[in-house]
């Protein structure tokens, strides 16, 4: 065995065992960032964990650079994402106003849990794609800018332009529905 | 100045995201904190509309499906005829190593169970610094002396420490991919899954006007969450980023971790 297939071995066995240390911090997010997507909690916790078999099979096409590991897992997360809503709908919106959540709460608070998710996720569907990404990878993701950039391929100073106009476009959306 | 607070609003977010509470941000942005308010509020409103907590069962059972993919995956990767590469007194050496290593990791280590860990230029664990350039530029010397680093070791409270060898790190010489070993000595093999340091003094030197200047810390220390793992075997090499950040035209400065470019190498002893 020469030595450049012994290195290769020994990244591959790096990546391996990081991607594994990457499970019990991540999944959660993971699912959390699909689930802004589709707005179905079980099927979000489904395409987590497929996410993490995706990574493992397509180990070999991981390059270190520009994207660290966890922002790579996400790109794979939203590309599971988008085939599942193309499955679902050919790229159908999510229908978001007939979501009801469920729960072990008393009725009175589920319907009040509805509402406000109601409210939140209109005012997410305002933002633009991008706009949308960032508050994602952000907020469920917890990406940093730097690594949100990687992610969309723009600069830190974008990401977090483009971070702040989206608060401020949420703020005023669900400040007036309030 | 929409640049300078589009990286406090970021910077609140980090610290949000990692634990920090909204008062303790708007408190060190008081010039920001009313315009800050209402932004950082309708990240909490989407946090908490969104976030839930996946099945148990689903993920116990995804966590099963992945180990055993990636047990396959090993299985089939030609690590055994690695080992045929390597005589065997080293095989039986390397074996040995393991032994202790692992009757000392289970057994004595946890009888004794020291709270600081030694150096040794030998050791399987290197503490470097790096410095992410922000605001650095700014500065002609920036001096941090970081008196402790401490290792969070991961689904437990156990938590090991050490004095770095060396105190005092300028970050004006640490920008990019530099970085500076401060530490390196022995580590308990096992999953970590957080990294601090106190640091208790940081002096500036602005490059304009030689002043010195105050330069903040979030908090009392200085912590980045990250998986990684330390082995016997190979040399695990931990960056820990820092960046230095103008708090706006108030002539202000914060140092804050930078977990992007932060992180654990290992180096594989065996291959050199």
């Amino acid at each position: 065995m020469n030595i450049g297939n012994r290195k290769n071995i020994a990244t591959i066995n790096e990546y391996e065992t990081r991607l594994s240390d990457l499970y019990e911090e991540y999944y959660d997010k993971i699912a959390r960032y699909v689930y802004v997507h589709i707005s179905n909690k079980e099927e979000a916790e489904d395409i987590a964990g497929e996410v993490f078999l995706k990574a493992l099979e397509s180990l070999k096409s991981y390059r270190e650079q520009g994207v660290p590991m966890q922002g790579w897992l996400f790109r794979i997360a939203h590309n599971l994402t988008v085939d599942y809503l193309r499955k679902m709908n050919k790229r159908r919106t999510v229908p978001i106003d007939s979501v009801v959540l469920q729960g072990n709460d008393n009725p009175a608070n589920t319907a009040e849990k509805n509402i406000e998710f109601e409210r939140v996720a209109k005012a997410m569907k305002k933002l633009t794609t991008e706009q949308r990404e960032v508050i994602n990878l952000r907020f469920f993701g917890g990406l940093t800018s730097k690594e949100v950039g990687g992610v969309l391929g723009k600069s830190d100073g974008a990401v977090r332009e483009m971070q702040r106009a989206a608060i401020e476009k949420l703020r005023g959306i669900m400040g007036v529905e309030r | 100045m929409t640049e300078d607070f589009d990286r406090i609003l970021d910077e609140c977010i980090d610290r949000i995201n990692h634990g920090d509470n909204l008062a303790d941000c708007l408190s060190d942005y008081p010039a920001y904190s009313e315009k800050l308010k209402p932004l950082l509020q309708s990240m909490h409103d989407v946090q908490k509309t969104y976030t839930f907590t996946p099945s148990a069962d689903t993920k116990r059972a995804a966590r099963q499906k992945f180990h055993t993919a990636l047990g396959k995956r090993r299985q089939m990767t030609p690590v055994l005829s690695f080992f045929k590469v390597i005589p065997r007194p080293v095989v039986w050496a390397t074996a040995a190593v393991l032994v202790l290593a692992i009757v000392g990791t289970l057994v004595i280590r946890p009888i004794l169970n020291p709270p600081t860990l030694v150096p040794s230029p030998d050791g399987n664990f290197a503490f470097l610094i790096s410095d992410e350039p922000n605001d650095i530029g700014d500065f002609e010397s920036l001096n941090v002396t970081i008196s402790r680093v401490g290792l969070q070791a991961a689904g437990s409270v156990r938590r090991l420490e050490f004095t770095p060898e060396t105190k005092t790190v300028d970050l004006t010489q640490l920008q990019g991919e530099q970085s500076q070993e401060i530490w390196r000595g022995n580590a308990p093999a096992g999953q970590y899954s957080q990294v601090y340091i106190y640091v208790s003094e940081v002096k500036g030197k602005l490059e304009s006007t030689g002043q010195i200047v105050d330069v903040k810390l979030p908090s009392s220390k200085l912590r980045i969450s990250m998986p990684f793992e330390v082995t016997v075997d190979t040399v695990t090499s931990f960056t820990f980023d820092i960046t230095v950040v103008a708090t706006g035209n108030n002539g202000k400065y914060i140092l804050k971790p930078q977990i992007g470019n932060s992180g654990a190498r290992q180096e594989q002893k065996l291959l050199e």
